[in-house]
């Protein structure tokens, strides 16, 4: 048989004669490149191959070598990415000038190192593309083909087996013991519903009245699905096998393809397949010499979405404009012309010749109880590996998302995956354990869809997602019923003021109501799942919608109207950052240390040891690295605050007098505020010195003393009362300040306690709490230091007591129950750790602490943990692994599990506690539910960080003085937007060649080891300069509010 | 089968849906989308409900019905989406009902009120639908207050078949436009008013009755339409003495709800300026205003001096198709029973005479056999001859529903008329050939014995000669005669013959050539030949012109026959008329319409008694009427409006018109039914029947007080096929005669008697004729004549009625591309049309829907006088004459100027 010409397939035997004749022509050794010439099309696919066909033709290799264009491979992120057989080697990024190194090496057995993959930078290459991380976990039932054929060649197709399946059905099986076959295999529609196909075909087939149709539904129009589209590009014969099956199934003669115009490269390639198929005669009259006729045709759809929806696809190739009508009838009935018709997805039909050809229970062997077989995801948004990930049904999305995808890009949180499109739900975090099936991802109020799994980060607002996708359905809908047209409307302009901050709480029940009408009301699938990202995500996030409207706050600083940039709207103390760092690009220093020290009660403090949450969310993050804002506030500060005129003591110019509690950060500042506006303050501290945490609890490397004391002393010199070693609660009571004449108390109480560890043993000497330990410290009391210390916990408490006592010359370890990426601490203070000699041992749980005959703990029993399911916060659990219990050799012991809040009251003072113990305070007034009487800080927030208590401080003075003129809070703190400043630039506009941020001098890692000097020592001026201009500015592109 | 709803056992037919039941038996169900005559569409998601055993909330409208189904119509989930989809409405709807048209007619208001539902305080974002500035007269399209239903959409689809509107864009932006965006004058549009009647609030409204009332001010006057022959139910709603405007009548058993254009909007002629308001008598050559006792006076003495000088056979008198079946009985029965003689006529003569002489002779009545809403059910339709989208737009509407349901619809007709559209197959056969073409036909049913041989045997007589006549008619030779292909003929034949019932409709394009009544002839023969008679939903239907047409010839307007088709020279029937009238009758035939012209040129007929006729526009060969009017020694003239025949009148009698005359209609399915006066007349103007009752009594003869009932009170004793119509029983829906006794429910289908073998009709074989005069060198072209959708007749009421001419308002020569092309002349050029007796101007109008080599016009206008240009020739049997086919020759006269807007479509589309 000859297999280059194209005649007319007499029988099923002719076809499997043309089957083994073509395995038979195939070279084992020939060297075969497949590329990607699809989906890698947009990163010069094209030009590469090109250059392969030129090259060859030049070298005269066609004989030995031979380039193919393939469908998609499935790994997006690696484009263009080619495979070499008969190796089955991976190469990504392919350019075209590799190309002769290419063919060159692969004549010759040989590698193209560079162009290897390698899972991350520190890890070996991977030769292989079963071995690369992103295949090795994936099932490829739908997608055998994509990637390994060429899919305009209907030989290639045959010769894998293409139409074996379709030969079998016709010459073995009854069409009633197909659809027994595709019923028995557990099937359900790809398309989104998940109707079993087994008893779809059956209907259709009992169904009264001829002619019959059938149809593929390959208007595939999720945001962010594609993989019908690699389907058809890739392997377009296996859809049209899928389709002759079931028209031999259910009896139809004549059949469309409907597919969205928006794929010319998957309509160019279905059209030459049903060419072919015709020419071969697997289409058309009495197929393969039997009596069987199938004509099938193309039809291109115009782009509505709502054309997904079967009737109103019927109604678009009837040539009517596409609008569903209610069921039933059904198409099964009444379908394409008003007769009885079938519909299936694309990647529905790709699923049936495997089923045939191996049989329902070989399928039915995949998946889970309900829901068989394998499902297609495209897996797409910030995690690593995007693309087309095929997997059996009832896999995780953690599995998919960390094993597959390769984890979040640039290391970020997953914050939740959009499953199903626009039709889906938000999938949060702590489900990230949840098997993907048809049931499950209902339960969470998410649904499978076609598959389109778009991954978000903590950078993505779970408000502007429902936006964006409320958009998408509004513009979609029909019109044609009320909910779907009016009502998804009406919801996108809740949400929308929502993005911008206005709305009122009580609007999301609103929402919530008609959400649920809508889905209710509608007349089609497209407006019964309209809300729902709406409504999973007001599920799910129901307290990012109330920061929203309350607080006119975005974490994730996406929301246009309400950031003007991250770095400002992220920072506790809202200062202007974007301001500061211009001036400072611009070289105008005193002017940004003037900015910084009117905004910012601790500018030098702040400047070494905030938590910087405005770097997390820098947009220049997202291009290399974030700004180094702190270190520039500190370079501001540090060497051009002096010059910055102090404020005079403000004259008290108010009558009432303000009594706080507590001398910490939080307690300071609202002094210093409430000073400034006029009023008359007193600071009343237990500790015989000010500061609280800051001197207490960081250490001097950390914080130097003079630095501290400097910038206390700046703010008491306003004219602020100080009593020190005064504990309210014993001598003196809130009652009694209130008496005294005081018409206000702040209460600043800090977390100066620690959260107790229950395990035996605990009573020993040598174990020690690591709050206490630190206090002690830095109080200069020298608290003595073991000679081999383990440190229990993961917080900044432990990494803080492991650094100071690897300074006395201990040998320190710390022990961890989760994983690094799980640590509380921040990072580089882990890393600074590290250097400094501190082992670090995760996956540790202390089981009980050893105590020896003289009553001082030798050691601690451990046990090795493991991570389990997600908790409800978002982070694994840890699980002890049995039988793993080991010793840490120890002569001290430093709890470190966490701080807890102790107060100077209890509930008799009329103050009342929030359950977790802290006080209960209206988050906007940090009022306490005793008139008069505020809190802020640790006590309010827990164990909190500096920024946070200062901005405390800051918020509850304002909203004091608002208590005392007897006014409303003007507006929430937070929504303080700040001066524009597009005059502050510089010659050059900032840079956007990728390149590291600056990073401050430090001190040698033997000298840090020894002493207590500051570790970090500040941005040279010309660091400072080069780093302030890397700034985007972000802030310039919004428009004043 | 049985169902519940809300708790009650209901019980339940196939096909139908919940909603039906629900309402059929009074369970409220509340909608926006509905509308009994359309198919359901489940959009505006209120009718939603609950149904034992199944998902989700299926809209009701849209869901058939099953055995044992349990519903629950008013759960508290269904009525919270309810409130939430009618406040969703209300969010994108003005405020302003205060000053809405439609407030009071509006069920979103109906709907807020009832769930007590607010306009919402917030303002929401309105869809951006904004007034199309729409420049047809008729229709304001206020798309701020539309909710998007899709009424009108689906009403002008799947009831008016013009499909001029869709839904256009996507989301919160959907909304109605036309195809091409643009105004309703540009698209396919027939200003029907079905969107407006639809319109569930005020987005579609009629721009002709805004501000004049909103509905509670409106006095509601139940009547039948004015125009067509179709007879459409309509309610006239008037306030202050005006017609403010007309409702269809959603009861009338044939239009359903249905109007056209003319019924809905054409209805203002009523209180045109222009009106007749005072007798007139000719003084000094002119007519001057005089008393009714002067005018009545004058004439009566002017008759009885004719009448002493020349006798009764020197008076004419024509009654009119336009007059109720009172009036017109009362005016044959003064020509016949105070003058004394039968030459009496109605414009009949002009339309339907072959149909009265054909269908009498073959099956024993010249009527149509079948009922209106029968052919929607008709499974095969054979539509010959018959623009009936234009001339009987209402029926149309039924056979565009039949061809929805998969009804064969043959249409043969030269013209690519616009049911062509609607149809399986076009017969473009040339003009005059319908008779090869049905001996064509029925050459092949008979060759392949596709005819009802049973029916033939037990019903027809005369097959064997009818077999031997169409023997020659080969589908060949037919073809060559016709131009019609063979094959078509063919398959034509087969489907006509092969149908399990089919109907024939036909109008005047078979009837008005000098071969009329043998055309009449070959369809009777065709129908008989498949036994398509005497039962429902197929048969014979003629459909007749004036909106009583039919009437006038029932009531005796004809000069052989008195009511009922009782012959004057039967003496029996004769005899019974002396006896009730208390008078002597000629038993002689008076003289046809077109042989009185004649006698009244060659001075035997002196005296013309003319009601709501104006033959100088409607006949043949008008210059040759003129002449012959000319000779008269005395002409009466009894109408509305002032007509070009009143150059020629001695006495006008202002009449009352439609509108302010009670009586009854006869429509073209045989149904009596009344008219109403809904308003005063103007001026001095009397009721027909008043100034004939007085002008007998000047004549020293009582023929009656004329008063409406009484005088229906006299034809039902007088005629036996009309004996069981009353008042009384006719005061909500008509009866369709024969109805012969009280309790007799009417006949909605003639002939049974023929199904059942007691009676045998009558086989008449006929051979081609072609048109007496056809093209030749000098006049190359056919003319053949017509009627538009947008003018009626002479235009008396349509071009009298606000708007009509500005959507039509001048003749159009509709000429195709291929002669316009020979000849040089543009689409819009103004074109001069001769034919041997005449000529006129107007302008061209190049389209495809005129067969090469045949122009088409229309007689609506004055200024256009096309029958100047037709043909004097008459069908010999019946006296009509050949309007549908003379020669002629077009040239221009004028290059394009500025063209009115005209509407009439003359664009084929495909």
């Amino acid at each position: 048989m000859n297999v280059t010409d194209y005649r007319p397939l007499g029988s099923p035997a002719e076809l499997a004669e043309l089957r083994a004749a073509l395995r038979q022509a195939r070279d084992p050794n020939r060297r075969r490149i497949r590329l990607c010439t699809t989906g890698c099309r947009a990163y010069g696919a094209l030009e590469v191959l090109e250059r392969f066909r030129e090259e060859l033709r030049q070298s005269e290799k066609t004989l030995e070598l031979e380039v193919v264009g393939t469908g998609c491979h499935g790994f997006c992120a690696a484009a263009p990415l080619i495979e070499v057989d008969p190796w089955g080697l991976f190469y990504h990024g392919v350019t075209p000038d590799d190309v002769s190194e290419i063919i060159e090496a692969s004549l010759n057995g040989r590698l193209v190192e560079r162009l290897l993959y390698r899972p991350d930078p520190a890890s070996a290459p991977v030769k292989r593309a079963r071995h690369v991380p992103f295949y090795a976990a994936q099932r490829k039932t739908v997608l055998r083909n994509c990637g390994r054929i060429d899919p305009t060649s209907i030989h290639e197709y045959i010769e894998h087996d293409g139409y074996a399946a379709f030969a079998r059905a016709l010459t073995q099986m009854a069409p009633e013991r197909v659809v027994e076959e595709v019923t028995a295999s557990g099937l359900r529609g790809r398309g989104g519903a998940g109707f079993p196909t087994g008893r779809k075909w059956g209907f259709c087939r009992a169904a009264e009245g001829s002619p019959k149709y059938l149809i593929c539904n390959a208007d595939e129009g999720d945001p962010g699905a594609f993989m019908d589209r690699a389907v058809l590009e890739g392997d377009p014969h296996s859809v049209l096998e899928g389709m002759l099956i079931a028209a031999y199934a259910i009896g139809a003669g004549e059949g469309y393809i409907y597919v969205r115009a928006e794929y010319p490269i998957a309509i160019e390639q279905v059209q030459a397949a049903i060419h072919q198929a015709s020419q071969l005669g697997l289409l058309g009259d009495h197929i393969l010499g039997t009596g069987f006729s199938f004509h099938l045709h193309m039809k291109e759809g115009a782009g509505a979405f709502v054309c997904g929806e079967e009737t109103a696809l019927i109604a678009s190739i009837e040539g009517r404009r596409g609008m569903p009508r209610a069921r039933p009838p059904f198409p099964a009935q009444s379908g394409l012309w008003g007769k009885p018709t079938n519909i299936n997805n694309v990647e529905t039909f790709a699923n049936i010749p495997p089923i045939i050809l191996n049989g329902a229970g070989w399928y039915a062997e995949l998946g889970t109880e309900r829901s068989k077989g394998t499902k297609i995801f495209s897996l797409t948004g910030k995690v690593v590996n995007t693309g087309l990930v095929e997997v059996p049904i009832g896999t995780s999305l953690r599995h998919v998302v960390f094993e597959i995808g390769g984890g979040m890009r640039q290391g970020r949180t997953f914050k939740a995956a959009q499953l199903g499109g626009p039709s889906g739900g938000c999938v949060p975090a702590r489900h990230l354990d949840l098997p993907i099936d048809y049931e499950s991802l209902q339960e969470v109020g998410a649904i499978m869809g076609s598959g389109g799994m778009v991954v978000m980060d903590d950078k993505t607002c779970i408000v502007d997602i429902a936006r964006f996708f409320l958009e998408f359905v509004q513009a979609e809908s029909c019109g044609k019923c009320v909910p779907c047209r009016v009502g998804t409307k009406r919801m996108l302009e809740m949400v929308s003021a929502f993005t911008r901050g206005e709305g009122r709480v009580e609007d999301l029940d609103e929402l919530e109501q008609l959400a649920l009408h809508v889905k209710e009301g509608s007349l089609c699938g497209l407006g019964q799942t309209a809300p729902n990202p709406v409504l999973s995500t007001l599920r799910h996030f129901r307290d990012e919608y109330i920061a929203h409207i309350e607080d006119k706050h975005c974490e994730a600083c996406a929301c246009p109207e309400l950031v003007q940039s991250p770095c400002h709207h992220t920072c506790p103390l809202h200062m202007n950052v974007p301001q500061y760092i211009g001036l400072i690009a611009a070289e105008r220093f005193e002017e940004a240390a003037a900015l910084i020290k009117e905004e910012n009660p601790f500018p030098n403090v702040l400047g070494r040891v905030c938590s910087h949450r405005c770097e997390a969310k820098c947009r220049r993050g997202d291009l290399d690295e974030p700004i180094a804002v702190c270190a520039l506030k500190r370079f501001a500060v540090e060497g051009f605050g002096e010059q910055v005129r102090r404020p005079q003591s403000p004259p008290v110019r108010r009558a009432e007098k303000i009594a706080i509690v507590g001398a910490g950060p939080c307690g300071l500042s609202a002094a210093r505020r409430l000073t400034l506006m006029g009023y008359a303050t007193t600071i009343f501290e237990a500790l015989p010195v000010t500061g609280g945490m800051l001197r207490v609890g960081i250490p001097a490397y950390r914080l130097p003393r003079d630095v501290l004391d400097e910038e206390i002393k700046g703010i008491l010199d306003l004219g602020i009362g100080l009593e020190v070693g005064v504990r309210v609660g014993e001598s003196v009571t809130i009652d009694g300040l209130m008496d005294d004449g005081f018409n206000a108390v702040l209460v600043a109480a800090g977390a100066h306690d620690s959260v107790p560890l229950k395990v035996p043993g605990v009573q020993a000497k040598g174990v020690c709490d690591g709050v206490v330990f630190l206090r002690e410290s830095n109080l200069g009391l020298d608290p003595p230091v073991g000679r081999k210390v383990a440190v229990i916990g993961g917080g900044d408490v432990a990494i803080d007591c492991a650094r100071v006592m690897i300074r006395t010359g201990a040998q320190v370890q710390i022990l961890y129950r989760r994983t690094r990426d799980e640590m509380p601490a921040a990072d580089y203070e882990v890393q600074a750790a590290e250097e400094e000699g501190v082992a670090i041992s995760y996956l540790i749980g202390p089981e009980e602490i050893l105590v020896d005959e003289a009553g001082e703990a030798a050691g601690i029993r451990c046990v090795r943990m493991e991570l389990g399911p997600t908790d409800l916060d978002g982070r694994r659990r840890p699980v002890p692994i049995a039988g793993s219990e080991f010793v840490v050799e120890a002569d001290m012991v430093v709890l470190a599990i966490g701080q807890r809040i102790k107060l100077p009251f209890d509930e008799s003072s009329g103050i009342e506690l929030a359950p977790d113990g802290s006080v209960q305070v209206n988050p906007k007034t940090l009022s306490t539910t005793r008139e008069g009487v505020f809190a802020g800080g640790d006590c309010v927030l827990g164990p909190s960080t500096v920024v946070w208590a200062a901005s405390h401080g800051e918020r509850a003075a304002l909203a004091i003085d608002a208590f005392l003129r007897c006014e409303e809070m003007a507006e929430p703190f937070e929504y303080r937007p700040v001066a524009q400043s597009p005059d502050i630039c510089w010659a050059k506009l900032s840079d956007t060649t990728a390149v590291g941020r600056a990073r401050q001098r430090e001190i040698a890692l033997e000298e840090r080891c020894r002493s207590f000097a500051e570790v970090e020592r500040g941005l040279s001026v010309a660091a400072a300069v080069a780093e302030a201009r890397r700034c985007l500015r972000c802030d310039l592109e919004r428009r004043e509010r | 089968m049985y169902m519940t709803i809300d708790e009650r056992r209901l019980e339940a037919f196939d096909g139908e849906t919940v909603l039906q039941v629900a309402l059929r038996n009074g369970i409220r169900i509340p909608s926006l989308c509905h509308d009994d005559r359309l198919e359901p569409t489940g959009a505006c998601r209120l009718c939603i409900v609950e149904i034992e055993g199944q998902r989700g909330l299926p809209a009701s409208c849209c869901m058939p019905v099953s055995d044992g189904m349990v519903v629950h119509t008013h759960t508290e989930a269904i009525e919270a989406i309810r409130r939430t989809n009618i406040r969703l409405l209300l969010s994108d709807h003005p405020n302003d009902c205060l000053r809405c048209e439609g407030n009071g007619d509006c069920l979103l208001q109906d709907l807020a009120y009832e769930y007590q539902l607010d306009f919402p305080e917030k303002p929401h974002e309105k869809h951006p639908n904004v007034l199309v500035e729409d420049d047809n007269p008729f229709i304001e399209r206020d798309y701020d207050k539309c909710i998007l239903c899709g009424r009108c959409v689906r009403i002008c689809e799947e009831v008016q078949g013009a499909s001029a509107l869709t839904i256009a864009g996507r989301g919160f932006e959907a909304r109605i436009a036309t195809f091409s965006d643009g105004g309703l004058m540009d698209s396919p549009c027939e200003l029907c008013g079905h969107c407006v009647d639809t319109c569930p609030v005020g987005a579609l409204l009629d721009k002709k009755r805004t501000g004049k009332g909103r509905l509670g001010d409106l006095t509601r006057v139940k009547s039948t339409c004015s125009h067509c022959g179709v007879g459409c139910g309509l309610i006239l709603l008037v306030r202050d003495g005006k017609i403010v405007a007309v409702e269809p009548d959603h009861e009338h058993p044939a239009s359903r709800g249905s109007l056209c254009v003319k019924g809905r909007y054409a209805y203002d002629f009523v209180h045109s300026e222009e009106r007749l308001t005072t007798p007139l008598i000719r003084r000094g050559g002119k007519l001057k205003p005089a008393t009714w006792d002067e005018a009545l006076d004058y004439t009566a003495a002017r008759m009885k001096e004719i009448l002493a000088e020349s006798g009764a056979d020197a008076f004419c008198g024509w009654c009119s198709s336009c007059c109720t079946n009172e009036s017109n009985y009362l005016f044959q029965k003064f020509v016949r029973g105070v003058i004394g003689t039968n030459t009496v006529d109605n414009c009949a003569r002009s339309c339907h005479a072959p149909t009265v002489a054909g269908l009498a002779t073959t099956l024993g009545a010249g009527a149509m056999t079948n009922s209106i809403g029968e052919l929607e059910n008709a499974p095969c339709i054979l539509v010959v001859g018959s623009n009936m989208t234009e001339t009987h737009p209402v029926i149309a509407l039924r056979i565009k529903q039949a061809a929805r349901k998969g009804a064969t619809l043959i249409v043969v007709d030269p013209r690519r008329i616009d049911l062509v559209r609607f149809a399986t197959r076009h017969l473009a056969l040339r003009v005059g050939t319908d008779i090869a073409l049905l001996n064509g036909m029925m050459n092949v049913i008979i060759n392949e014995g596709l005819h009802d041989e049973e029916f033939v045997e037990k019903a027809a007589e005369g097959f064997e000669d009818l077999k031997g006549a169409v023997a020659e008619y080969t589908p060949e030779r037919v073809a060559e005669i016709t131009g019609v292909p063979a094959e078509e003929i063919i398959a034509a034949a087969r489907e006509y013959a092969r149908a399990e019932r089919a109907a024939i409709c036909y109008t005047m394009g078979i009837t008005q050539h000098a071969c009329g009544t043998d055309n009449v002839l070959s369809i009777s023969n065709l129908a008989l030949l498949t036994g398509n008679l005497g039962q429902e939903s197929a048969g014979v239907n003629p459909l007749r012109g004036q909106s009583n047409v039919q009437g006038a010839c029932d009531m005796g307007g004809l000069p052989d026959v008195l009511t009922g088709y009782q012959r004057v020279d039967d003496d029996l029937a004769r005899g019974k008329f002396e006896q009730a009238w208390g008078c002597t009758l000629s038993p002689t035939i008076g003289l046809r319409h077109t042989d009185a012209l004649n006698a009244m040129g060659e001075g035997k007929i002196r005296c013309l008694y003319l009601m709501g006729e104006q033959p100088l526009l409607t006949d043949a060969n008008a210059g040759h009427a003129r002449e012959c009017l000319d000779k008269l020694d005395f002409l009466v003239m009894q109408d509305n409006f002032p007509t070009a025949t009143m150059d020629l009148a001695d006495v006008v009698f202002p009449a009352t018109g439609w509108g302010e005359t009670d009586g009854t209609f006869t429509n073209t399915e045989r149904r009596v039914q009344r008219v109403r006066a809904a308003v005063a007349p103007p001026g001095e103007a009397r009721l027909d029947a008043w100034i004939i009752a007085e002008l007998a009594r000047r004549m020293g003869k009582d023929i009656g007080s004329g008063e409406a009932r009484e005088t229906w009170d006299e034809i039902a004793r007088l005629t036996p096929s009309m004996a069981g119509i009353s008042y009384d029983r006719i005061e909500d829906q008509g009866l369709q005669w024969p109805c012969r006794t009280p309790d007799d429910p009417g006949t909605r289908f003639l002939h049974a008697d023929l199904q059942a073998g007691t009676r045998k009709a009558f086989l008449k074989p006929t051979q081609h004729i072609p048109p007496a005069e056809v093209p030749d060198e000098d006049y190359p072209l056919v003319l053949t004549t017509g009627r538009r959708l947008y003018q009626y007749h002479t235009g008396m009421r349509t071009h009298h009625s606000e708007g009509v001419d500005y959507v039509m308002g001048e003749e159009l020569v509709e000429i195709n591309p291929a002669d316009a092309g020979e000849l040089g002349i543009a689409d819009g050029d103004v074109v001069k049309v001769a034919s041997r007796r005449g000529e006129v101007t107007a302008r061209a109008a190049v389209t495809e829907r005129s067969p090469a080599g045949t122009i088409f016009m229309s007689f609506h206008f004055a200024e256009t006088p096309t029958n100047l240009l037709t043909s004097g020739a008459l069908d010999p049997k019946s006296g009509i004459p050949e309007f549908k086919a003379c020669a002629v020759r077009v040239g221009k006269a004028g290059t394009a100027g500025r063209r009115r807007k005209t509407k009439s479509r003359p664009k084929a589309r495909a």
